[in-house]
Formats: C-alpha cells, structure tokens, sequence
C-alpha cells in the first residue's frame, strides 16, 4: 500500500515543488533586475491557459516526443529518494523513493536522457530550421556537462562504494555530507547546474531571441504545456539530486525541500546576473574548471580507498 | 613387384621412339608423353607400398655396391616419383593441345627426357648418376625454356644455360673431389666414411655440392636464372619447372647433406638461408605485373619455406617439408596451366589484362582460386595441412633460433596472401580492361580442363583427408634422417 | 541434435545454395531462407543437450590428430546468436539484393560464413577452430569484395590484417601442442593449469593478437571502418553483429575456458596485470572509435566506428574478471549483434529506396515515407545508447556496476564517455536520416517492403524484451558462467536481486508505461492540435524556402572545429606509412635480379666463397 502511495506521491511532489520553483525563478530574477515579476502561480496559470488552446501537429512523433519526454522525468523522480531515512530519528519517516530497488543512479542517469531525447525527436518531426539548430546545441551542451557530471557521480559511487542513491543517502546520513568527503566534485556539480538546467548563462537551447526558442519554437497549446510541466519535473529532480549527491538528503520531506530551496536560490543568483554564451564557449567553460576539479576529486578519492 | 628401373627405362625408350612413330603418324607423338608418364604413375604408386617396408635397391650388371650403378628406391625416393609422373601425367594431358607451333616433336622428347632426369634424380643411390640425372634434367630444360624461339625464351634459355653449366661444373668439381678422398661414387659407401677424413677438405666439396645443386633449387642467391626462366617458358614447362625440377635440386642437397655427409651442424645455415630465400621471393613476387613472373618469384619463396623445413632436422620437420613440396607441387603447377589458358585468352601476361576474367573463364578461375588459397595455405586446402605440419614441426623444436626464423618466415606468408588475394580480387570483382581482345583460340579445350581441375580436385581432397599423403611422409623424413638404416640397406648384404 | 547435424546443415546449405543459383533463382532463395531458418531451428532443438553424447571427433586423424566437435552452454549461446542474426540477414538480402548480380555466391558465402562461424563455436579442439576460423575469414574476404569499387581496397585491408592474427594464433595453437601433445580444449585447460605464467602470457598474446584482429580492438581495428561501410548492408550486419564477435568468443574460451580464472588474475603484478591491460585496451577502444564516429559522415562508417566503440564495452566486461562483468561483457555482446545487426538493416533499408545514398548530409525527413524504418533506427539507437528498457541498458548496467563497485571509477569514466559520445552520433544519424525536412527528391520514396521489414521488427521485439526480461540471456549466461567456474549471480528473470544495489527492470518498465498512459491521457485532457504540413512552420513571419537549406548538415559543427584536430586515426595512417615502406623496400628487393647473367654468376660465385669463408672463419662444420 504504502509503494502506491509513494508512486502516486512522488511525482505529485516533484510537479507541485517544480511548478512553484519555476514561478519563483521569474519572481527571483524580476527582484534582482528591480521588477516586480509576475505571481508565483503564474506557471500553473500558464499551464492551464496552454492547455485550452489549440494549436498546430506535424504528426505523430511531434506529440509522442512530448508524451516521451515528461514520461521519461516523471520515472526518474520515482527512483530518487525525496527524504526519508531507514534510522530512526525524531520527524523522520521512511525514504520517500518508491524505485529504490531498480538501478539506482545508474539508471537516474540513464532515465534523465529521456527527457532531451524526446524533445529533440519531437522538434525534428518539424521542420523548422531553429528546431535543429536548438536540438543541435542541446546534444553538445549535453555532452560538455556531462563529462563533469561523470566525474562527480562517479567520485560520489566511489566514495561511498555504492551505485544506490538510496545507500548514498543513507551513508552520507550517518556519516559526513557529501559537500565535505567530496567537496571538490560538489563545487563542480555547482558550477555545471546551470548547464544541466538549462538557465544562463548556458540557456543557449532555448535563446528565445536568437533561435525563437529552438525546439520549442513549433510547439504551442496542450503540447506546450506539457514541454513546461517537464521542465519543471526536471528542475526538480537535478535539484534534487544534488541535495541527494551532496547535502545528505533530508530525514524527512520538509528538510529535504528546504535543502533543494537553498541550492535553487544559489543557482538562480547565477541565472539572475549572467549572460549567454555561445556554445564553444560553454564547451570548453564544461571541460575546463569542473572537469579539472571533478577529476582531482576523484583521484584523491580513489588514492585514499 | 616390378623393378624400379622400369621408371627411368621405359619413359627413355618411348623418348627416342618418339621420332619413329612421328614418322607413322603425325598425331601419335603428343600422345606419347601421356602414355609415359602414366606408366611411371602405375608403376610408382605400385612400388609404394614396398618401399614402405625396405628400400628397394636394385642393382645393374650384376655387382654389389659400391661398384655397381644402382638405384635405391626409398620412401622418399617413390614419393617422390610419384609426384612426378602425377604432374608430369597431367601437364602430358595439358600440353596434347597447349603445344601448337614449332618443334612438336623435339617439345615431346625434350618433355620425357626432362621427366626421366628427375624421376632419375630421386632414385639414384650414386653420386656420379646423381649428377648425370641431373644434366639429362637441366639440358632438357634449357632447350624448353627457349623452346617458342623468339627473343625473350632464347634469352632466359641462355641465362638459364650459363648458370647451370656454372653449377653442373661445381657439383662435378664436387664429386671430383668426393671421389679423389674416398675413391667411391656410392653414396652409401661415402656416408659410411665420411668421419674418417678431415673436415676442411671435406667440406670444400660439400660446399661445391650445395652450391651446385642450389643453383638449380633456387636458393637465393643461386636463382637469378629462374625468374626469366619460369616466365618465358611455355606455360606446361613451366609448371614442371616449378613443379618438380626445382624441388629435384632440393632433393640433391638434402640428400647429399642428410645421408652422404651428415652434415648437421651447417644445417642452422640453411634454415637462415631458407628464410632468407623465402622473404626475398615473396617480396620480389609481390610487385610484379607479370602473371608468370609473379608465380617464378612466388616458387622460390615456397622452396625457401621448404629447406627451412628441411633444415629442421626432425621428423616432423621433413615431413612438413615433403608434404610442401607435394602441396606447391599441385599447386603450382595448377596455377601456371590455368594462367597458360588465362594468357592466351587475354593475349597478355599482365595481371591488370586478366580482371574481369571470372566471367570469362570461369572453371580457369576457380581452379586458379583453389590454388592460390592452397598457396597461401588456408585451410581446408592441402597447402594449410603442408604449412601447418613446418609450424608443428618447428614449435616441436622448442628452440628460440628457429621460432624467431619462423617468425621472419610467417611475414613471407602474410605477404603472400596479399598479392595472391589481390589477383583472385581481381578475377572476380574488377572490371574486364575495356580493349581487352576476345580470342577465339583461347577457348579451353577439355585436354586443358581435366588436368586442372584435377589439380584443383587433389588439393581439396587431400586438404581434407592429408592422411592419403600424410601415411608416407613419416617413413619418407626416416629415409633422410636415418643414415645408418640407409647405409645398411644399400651396403647391407 | 549432434553438433555434427549442424554443421552438416550449415554447409551443405552453402553448396546447395550454390547449385540452385544455377537453376533458378526462386530455388536459390528458398534454399538460402530454408537452410538459414532450420540452422536455427537445429540449434534451439538442441538446447540443454550437453555433455558427453555430443562430443564427436569427426576426424580420428588429421595429421595424427583428432578433429573433434562438442556442444556446451558456451557453444549453444554463441552458436543460437550467430544462426538467428545471419537468418535475419538472409531474409532481409532477399529484397536489398534482388536483381544484383552474382546471387548465387552471395547468398552461398553468406552461409558459408555462418557454417565457418558455427564451426568456430562448436569445435571441440584448436585444429578444428584454427581451420573454420579461417574458412571465416576468407570467406569474409570474398564477401566483402563483392560490392567492388572501394570495397576490394577495404577486402584487401580486411584479408592482410586477418592474414597477420592467423599466423599469430597458429603459432599460439602449436606451441601449445608442442607443450601438452593435445589440442582438445578439454584437455588443454587442465595441462595449463602447471605451466609457467610467461609461457601462459605468450599464449594469450599469441591468441589475443588474432583475436584482436578480428575483434577490432585499437591499435587493432583499422580494417573495420572500410570493411563494414563497404560491404553489401545485410553482411554489414552479419560483420557487425556477429562476425568480429567470434574474437570475444575466442577471448573467453582462451582466458577462462582453459587459462581459467584464477590465473587471468595473477597474470602479471600490479599495473601490469594482463586482465587490467586489457580492460584499459577496452576503454581505450571505447572512447576513441566513439568520437572519431561522431565525425562521419557515412551513415554506415558511423555505425563501423560504433561497432569497435561498443566492442570495447565487451572487452572492458569480460578482461575484468568479475561474475557481473563477464556477465554483462557476453551479454553486451548479443544485445549489440541485435541493435547494430538491426541499425545496419535500417541503414539498407534506406539506402534500398533512396537509390544508395547513405550519407547523412543528404538525406532527412523519411519518417513520414519509411515510417518502420525509422521506428527500427529509434530503437536501435536507444539500445547502442542503451537506454533503459533497451537490453543494451542491462548489460551496461552490469558493467558499470562491476567497474565502480570494485573501485576502478576511471575505467567507468571512460565507459560513460563513450556512452555520452554515442548519443551524440546516433542521434545525428537518427536525424538527418529521418527527421527534418523531407528533401523534394525523396517524397516519392515508399516504404521499406515486407521482407525488410520483418527482420527490422524482429529485432525491436529482442532488444525490448531482452531489456524488460533480462532473465531470460542471462539465465543461459550463468550456465556458461558456471563452466568457468565464476560465483553465481542472484539472477531473477527482471534482473538483479541483490538488496540496495540490484535492477529490476520489470518495474522501471510499468512506471515507464503507466507514466506514459498518463501523460497520454493529460494531452488528450487538453485542446486537440491541428495537423499541419511540415513545410508550415514558424520563420518570424517569413517563410522557409523549401529544399533550399539542410539543417542537418554539419550538425555538430562547433565540436567537429574543437575535436576533430585530435581525432584522426593515426594508428591507420601508421600502417599506411609502413605498407609505403615496405613496398619501396621490395622494390629495392626487386632490383638483386638485375636480368644481367654476369651479375648471377657473380652471386653463385660469391656464394662459394661465403660458404668456405665461412667454414674458414667459425668452422661450421
């Protein structure tokens, strides 16, 4: 009983946490440029309006990629441990992951590709030239983070002797965080948030003014609104697996989102204050600094096993 | 049980009655090395089993040895004769509608004398007769090389004269010497005393023997003569050239170092020399455009490979070493007959001139794929069971000096395989030269197809079943390697 | 059903073939469907039948030894995957190569090639590998040629390379003969057990050259590209699939059917230990071929490159050593016969109805004409990329697993690379082949026929279900495992039941569906889309000129700029170099025959004076 709850728990929590972090990233950046911003529901707003308006279809694909992406970021929340510890403590309820079983973070890893895949599938069924040129920048912007994010996960699995985030948590709960055994990987996995969320200064993907939104530009109605539900599942299970990876979870659900407000507050200063750059530029930024920490990390880590 | 003689007695009577029964028929001739050489095949394969129990030596005159002229009729020796009354059995065939122009009958008699000589060669058990096989063997190829008459056959006939005549002259210096020490010709006889004499004067005239016979073994650097030689001659001569009267000379050396001398310590020597000769034919073989060229320098390669199986000195070693003699024997001699058709087709012995020619020719091909792969010895052709018994042989060794040679050696292989791939490649899947001319008198006759697809035949049938060659090969090595067992059959009684 | 059955089969398909080509062509593809689909039938009746009943020496004396054939797990698995991917290959050639010339000898080599590998797998003894072995490899040879042009250069490349690893491996195979007096794979492994770890060493090397020749391992691999993106599709995905995969086969029979386990792992001190070597060969191949795929832009040389790439991934596996990678390296091995065996086919079928384009820069668009075709390119590349519910994923997931679990995190950062690398170049062949604008000339392109199509669905429906049911390989990989005696796996028929770390793929699998029914459901809550041709999309109030621009080209053009100068395979260009070499060094060979009589009597002489001098000198005898 207690499995269904969680399966239908989790993915509700990811969607009602994601939404609200969108409205308050717009409300944070319209702070900081001195605007007001919009209300914070003003996505669910949105979400809702979208959905009653009709729109075009270039086939089939065009939607299933959509339906394939956020099915694809609905599944990872479900194998990521949302709080909860297996100890007892004062507070605490049982690890809130209903797929703890099912991989772990192997299979997170895998799964997040979904999400990319889908939309580029269903933007190539357009035609439309910034649809490529978007999907063309989101595959190498992929690459230039994923290099580092490697290094940190796998730094993070060495350390702790574990492929389950679960176990991860756990440890990291009886023991010190991550940001301390590991703080190189942690200050990397900092720096290339940015890039796995899409957000300046690498929200080059989606650069509304140069490329008209890139995938999205042929998107608009129930479609859309999906492709934003997604992103904002997705904010939420990168977020959530940083707090995962470094912060130690959360005993229960509520320390557990206010850890994932304090980091989504640090990367939204950086989204609030930078520019775009160009997709060299991200590259060789990715393969730069966070590569190089990420890797010291690891080899430190792998010398003192 | 018939006497051995009969293999160099008969064929040398048809010879010279060659000319007779010109004069009764004009057609008769051709068919009278095909009768020869049949006979020889009978009379070989029946003496087979015989020799497999004893030596059988046959004496003439009358006397014992040493003072008599005798034959010895070993494993070895019958095996051998074997192979040549095969091929020659199948080059007769192929030669009764290949041989068109010129001197018909002379070409007929030349071709027995030619078959005598190394069926003599094998069998004599005298160094003297040894040496006279020889020439009967080398005079008559000389002649055949230069048998078409124009320029080129003249020319490589020439070059071939001048260096056998230099290494007939050393072997007969060498057996001068042979028989100044021991006053004996009988091989036999010699190898019972050759440790009662010095070893300088003794090995003088070894090396005037190996390097006498090498000349016309083709060890390097004694066989400048065989690449004009090999691919001047009309395609029948040389397929026996390369064929057997070659391995007659490795025969020679292998018999003089073996039994006559014992001479084991220099046999290190040769397996470097047999190396040597191996990469240089393969790597000259590899760039040629010419067909038959290609084959020559291909030849010596393969006779590289085998005295370095020979140089082995173990059981297994010769008897790989026999086994590849048999194989490229097949093999080669398919190769030049179906390349003789190829070029009268093309009317060209570039390589580049035969593309395309699977379509044309396709029974040609294929055979000529068959022996190409035996060549390169891939299995299941009898090429691979040859090689394959030499790598054994030299593993079983265990000693670095020859796994390193046949390291070197395996190259040799490698680079064989390219250039034979390049012109099957060729046959098949490039496209015919466009101004290729289409002649009418390149059509094959069936005298042409039977002997080569028999070949081809022989070398899948005995790449399966090696047993039907292979049951010979272990008393064959004995023959060689067994000195006393030799001199005890020769000299016994 | 005796391994003897089999082969007879297998062969005697591949003359008849032969034969009917002469007769008929009807005749001539029946028999090669027929001959193909009862191979298979023949191998999966004969699962479970091992033991001494099938052990069958079929030659009591080939050059006094005995040539002999026997059926265990490894033999069945290996043999079961070779006869279903060449039968899907067979069925697929019936329409790729209908009205070509030479079908006869296609469709003979092609069994040829599969009765050579079968042979492989079922040989009892060395002999008998070392000779079907070769019959593989020239018959390869042969086959690659066929396409002519490039091909014969790429044949050539092929057979040479082949050529070098066979002489290696008969020098391995005798000495260990020369050694133990038997070449019965039986008796071997108990006759290494006493033997030196040098002299194992050499064994290995010996065997591993021909096996890395044939497996594409770097600095091994260079006949690979030419030969697979020149070869006809369907042998592509026999060469792919199937094919360099016998070097795994050889890999493990050598290493842990007969060295065995144990010594693998004491084989050298430290670094350089020869099973850690060798997983670093593996990353290596991993990493390198991955990027240097992402380059091409021949949609066939993409999937070459990807073939070594994934190779790596089963050699990294099986050179560890552990159950779980050895696991998951022969399970890698079967899952990408599938999806490239599959991708290969898709590719053909493309290149069937565009007219034998197959670069990536002029197709696109032919989702909406080939609609199948590009299902089986989606799948397939989800399985190379091994995305979960793809069986690419498992055995990835297995290996990774193994890699990080035992603390060798910079062998998985290369694993992961590669992987990253993949997704970028097989989505780059999965767009620019089928989505994007469709080109003018391409609207009138039908869709894939029947006969192309089963196999592409067949296959879908193996990496699916292998993916979700990862049990069911894996059950028979653990009877292999057991004969080599590693620890068993807790294998359930979903995956890996071990408390925190296991898989369970059934369950990723219903979320992944139920996630999807809701989602569908959610979009049909809101407003239905109008459908639109493709050619109306947004272009800021403008219009996009048809058939003027390909977006796909040069996809990936700000990395090409950044990676490319790093990426050329210099190991090719090396053995370039020394062929160059070489033949200017036989040409120089070539000129001692000067054609001048006076120069060969000057040799013979010298010779003379060689000889005594040397007797002089040393006294050699």
């Amino acid at each position: 009983m207690t499995g269904i709850i969680q399966i239908v728990l989790s993915p509700l929590i990811a969607f009602v946490v994601g939404v609200l972090f969108l409205g308050l990233a717009r409300k944070i950046i319209a702070r900081v440029h001195r605007r007001y911003g919009p209300p914070i529901y003003q996505p669910v707003i949105d979400v809702v309006r979208m959905m009653s308006q009709r729109s075009i279809s270039h086939g089939a694909l065009f939607e299933l990629g959509v339906v394939l992406a956020l099915a694809g970021s609905l599944v990872t929340v479900m194998l990521i441990p949302l709080g909860g510890t297996e100890a007892f403590q004062p507070f605490a309820h049982s690890v809130l992951c209903p797929l703890s079983s099912s991989g772990g973070l192997l299979v997170v890893m895998y799964l997040m590709l979904f999400g990319p895949l889908g939309l580029a599938l269903g933007a190539g069924a357009s035609a439309n030239p910034n649809a490529s040129i978007g999907v063309s920048r989101k595959m190498l912007l992929a690459l230039a983070y994923e290099v580092p994010f490697l290094l940190v996960i796998l730094a993070v699995m060495s350390q702790y002797g574990s492929i389950s985030l679960t176990e991860i948590v756990a440890r990291q709960q009886q023991a010190s965080w991550g940001v301390l055994s590991v703080p190189l990987s942690a200050v990397a996995a900092f720096l290339i948030l940015p890039a796995m969320l899409g957000i300046r200064p690498f929200d080059l993907v989606t650069a509304p003014q140069e490329i008209a939104s890139g995938p999205l530009a042929e998107y608009g109605g129930t479609c859309l609104a999906l492709i934003t539900v997604q992103k904002a599942i997705h904010l939420f299970v990168v977020i959530a697996l940083f707090v995962d990876l470094f912060l130690g979870g959360g005993v229960n659900l509520a320390t557990f989102l206010v850890k994932m407000l304090a980091v989504f507050l640090a990367v939204e200063m950086i989204n609030a204050v930078l520019p775009r750059v160009k997709i060299e530029d991200a590259i060789k930024f990715c393969w730069k600094w966070p590569t190089a920490l990420a890797f010291v990390q690891m080899t430190i880590t792998v010398l003192s096993k | 049980m018939v006497s051995p003689i009969l293999l160099i007695a008969v064929p040398l009577g048809l010879a010279f009655a060659i000319p007779v029964l010109g004069l009764a028929s004009k057609r008769v001739p051709r068919y009278v090395p095909v009768i020869a050489m049949l006979f020889n095949l009978v009379v070989s394969v029946s003496l087979l089993p015989h020799a497999l129990k004893a030596p059988i030596v046959v004496r003439t005159a009358g006397w014992a040895p040493p003072y008599s002229i005798h034959l010895v009729a070993g494993p070895l020796g019958v095996l051998l004769s074997s192979l040549i009354a095969l091929i020659g059995l199948l080059v007769a065939v192929y030669g009764i509608d290949y041989i068109r122009e010129g001197a018909k009958v002379k070409y007929q008699i030349l071709y027995i004398l030619m078959l005598v000589g190394a069926t003599g060669v094998v069998l004599t058990g005298d160094i003297f007769n040894l040496f006279v096989f020889f020439e009967v063997l080398c005079i008559s190829s000389y002649a055949l090389v230069a048998y078409r008459g124009d320029s080129t056959g003249v020319e490589a006939g020439a070059k071939y004269l001048i260096q056998g005549a230099i290494g007939s002259g050393l072997v007969l210096i060498g057996i001068g010497l042979v028989y100044g020490t021991f006053g004996t010709l009988t091989m036999a006889d010699i190898a019972a005393n050759v440790s009662s004499v010095g070893s300088f004067r003794l090995f003088v005239s070894l090396a005037f023997l190996i390097t006498g016979f090498g000349v016309e073994a083709a060890i390097f650097p004694l066989n400048g003569w065989l690449p004009d030689a090999h691919s001047s001659a009309p395609s029948s001569i040389s397929a026996i050239l390369s064929g057997i009267a070659i391995k007659a000379g490795l025969y020679a050396i292998a018999r003089v170092v073996y039994t006559v001398y014992g001479a084991s310590s220099i046999l290190p020597f040769l397996a470097v020399l047999g190396i040597v000769t191996l990469l240089i034919g393969e790597m000259c073989a590899f760039g040629q455009e010419d067909i038959k060229r290609l084959l020559a320098f291909s030849s010596i390669g393969q006779m590289g490979l085998i005295l370095f199986a020979l140089a082995l000195a173990s059981a297994t070693g010769i008897s790989g070493a026999v086994f590849l003699i048999v194989s490229h024997g097949l093999a080669k001699a398919l190769l030049f007959l179906a390349s003789g058709y190829m070029i009268y087709r093309t009317g060209s012995r570039d390589i580049s001139s035969l593309n395309g020619i699977g379509k044309r020719m396709p029974i040609m091909s294929l055979c000529f794929t068959v022996g190409a792969f035996s060549l390169i010895g891939l299995p299941p052709f009898v090429g691979f069971a040859s090689k394959f018994t030499i790598v054994r042989a030299v593993l079983g060794t265990g000693s670095t000096f020859f796994i390193t040679l046949l390291a070197i050696g395996l190259i040799g292989t490698v680079i064989e395989g390219a250039y034979f791939l390049r012109i099957v490649q060729g046959f098949y899947f490039k496209p015919a030269p466009e101004d290729s001319p289409e002649q009418t008198e390149g059509k094959v006759p069936f005298s042409a197809l039977v002997p080569v697809g028999l070949l081809a035949v022989l070398i899948l049938t005995i790449g399966l079943f090696p047993g039907i060659v292979g049951r010979v090969l272990g008393p064959a090595a004995d023959d060689l390697l067994d000195r006393t067992a030799y001199v005890q059959h020769v000299m016994g009684d | 059903m005796s391994p003897q059955a089999i082969l007879i089969t297998a062969f005697a398909g591949a003359g008849l073939v032969f034969l009917a080509g002469k007769v008929h062509s009807h005749l001539r593809d029946f028999l090669a469907v027929l001959s193909s689909l009862a191979l298979v039938g023949l191998i999966a009746w004969s699962h479970g039948q091992y033991g001494p009943d099938n052990e069958i020496v079929y030659v009591p004396d080939f050059l006094g030894m005995e040539l002999a054939l026997r059926l265990n797990p490894l033999a069945w698995f290996f043999a079961i995957y070779i006869a279903i991917i060449n039968a899907a290959s067979v069925v697929f050639s019936l329409s790729y190569m209908k009205g070509k010339e030479k079908l006869g000898f296609y469709y003979s080599m092609m069994l040829l090639v599969n009765a050579g590998m079968l042979g492989i797998v079922l040989s009892g003894d060395f002999l008998s590998f070392y000779i079907f072995w070769e019959i593989m490899s020239w018959s390869t040879y042969l086959l690659i040629s066929y396409r002519r042009g490039p091909a014969l250069h790429a044949g050539m490349k092929y057979i040479i390379m082949s050529l070098v690893g066979s002489c290696a491996m008969l020098v391995g195979i005798l000495s260990l003969y020369a050694q133990f007096g038997t070449l019965q794979i039986a008796e071997l492994g108990e006759a290494i057990a006493g033997s030196s770890s040098g002299y194992v060493l050499f064994i290995l090397m010996a065997m591993g050259i021909a096996f890395g020749v044939k497996f594409a391992i770097l600095p091994l691999h260079t006949w690979m590209p030419d030969a697979h993106s020149e070869a006809v599709s369907p042998f592509s995905a026999v060469l792919s699939g199937v094919l360099v995969r016998m070097g795994m086969y050889g890999f493990l029979l050598v290493m842990y059917s007969i060295v065995g386990l144990k010594t693998i792992l004491n084989l050298g001190a430290g670094f350089f230990n020869f099973h850690y070597i060798l997983s670093w060969l593996g990353a290596i191949t991993i990493v390198i071929p991955t990027f240097i795929a992402l380059l091409q832009n021949d949609a066939k040389k993409l999937l070459a490159w990807h073939g070594i790439g994934q190779g790596g991934y089963m050699i990294l596996g099986m050179a560890f050593g552990t159950s779980l990678g050895v696991a998951g390296g022969i399970f890698h091995t079967i899952n990408h016969g599938s999806y490239i065996a599959l991708l290969f086919l898709v590719v053909g079928a493309v290149e069937y109805r565009t007219g034998g384009v197959r670069d990536l820069n002029r197709l696109g668009g032919l989702i909406q004409r080939m609609p199948v075709a590009f299902f089986g390119c989606l799948v397939g590349i989800m399985g190379l990329i091994g995305m979960p519910l793809t069986n690419g994923f498992v055995s990835k997931w297995f290996i990774y697993k193994t890699l990080i679990t035992e603390g060798h995190p910079f062998l998985a950062f290369m694993a992961f690379v590669g992987t990253w690398g993949t997704i970028l170049s097989v989505y780059k062949l999965l767009h620019n082949m089928f989505l994007g604008q469709l080109p003018e000339k391409y609207k009138e392109v039908r869709k894939a026929p029947i006969s192309m199509q089963i196999p592409i669905l067949f296959f879908c429906f193996v990496i699916f279900l292998f993916g979700v049911l990862p049990g069911i390989p894996l059950r028979a990989i653990q009877g292999i495992q057991d004969t080599m005696g590693f620890a068993p796996l807790q294998l359930t028929m979903w995956g890996l039941a071990s408390g925190a770390g296991a898989l369970n793929m059934l369950n990723i699998c219903f979320a992944i569906v139920i996630a999807f029914a809701v989602v569908l459901l959610l979009m049909r809550l809101g407003a239905k889309p109008r459908r639109v041709p493709q050619e109306d999309s947004y272009a800021a109030g403008s219009s996009v000129p048809a058939g003027k621009y390909h977006h796909s080209v040069e996809f990936y053009n700000p990395l090409y700029q950044m990676i490319s100068p790093y990426l050329k395979d210099r190991v090719d260009q090396f053995y370039y170099w020394a062929a160059d070499k070489a033949q200017g060094v036989f040409e120089l060979t070539r000129r001692i025959y000067t054609g001048y009589a006076g120069t060969y009597v000057l040799y013979i002489i010298s010779f003379l004076a060689l000889l005594i001098f040397l007797q002089l000198a040393w006294e050699i005898w």
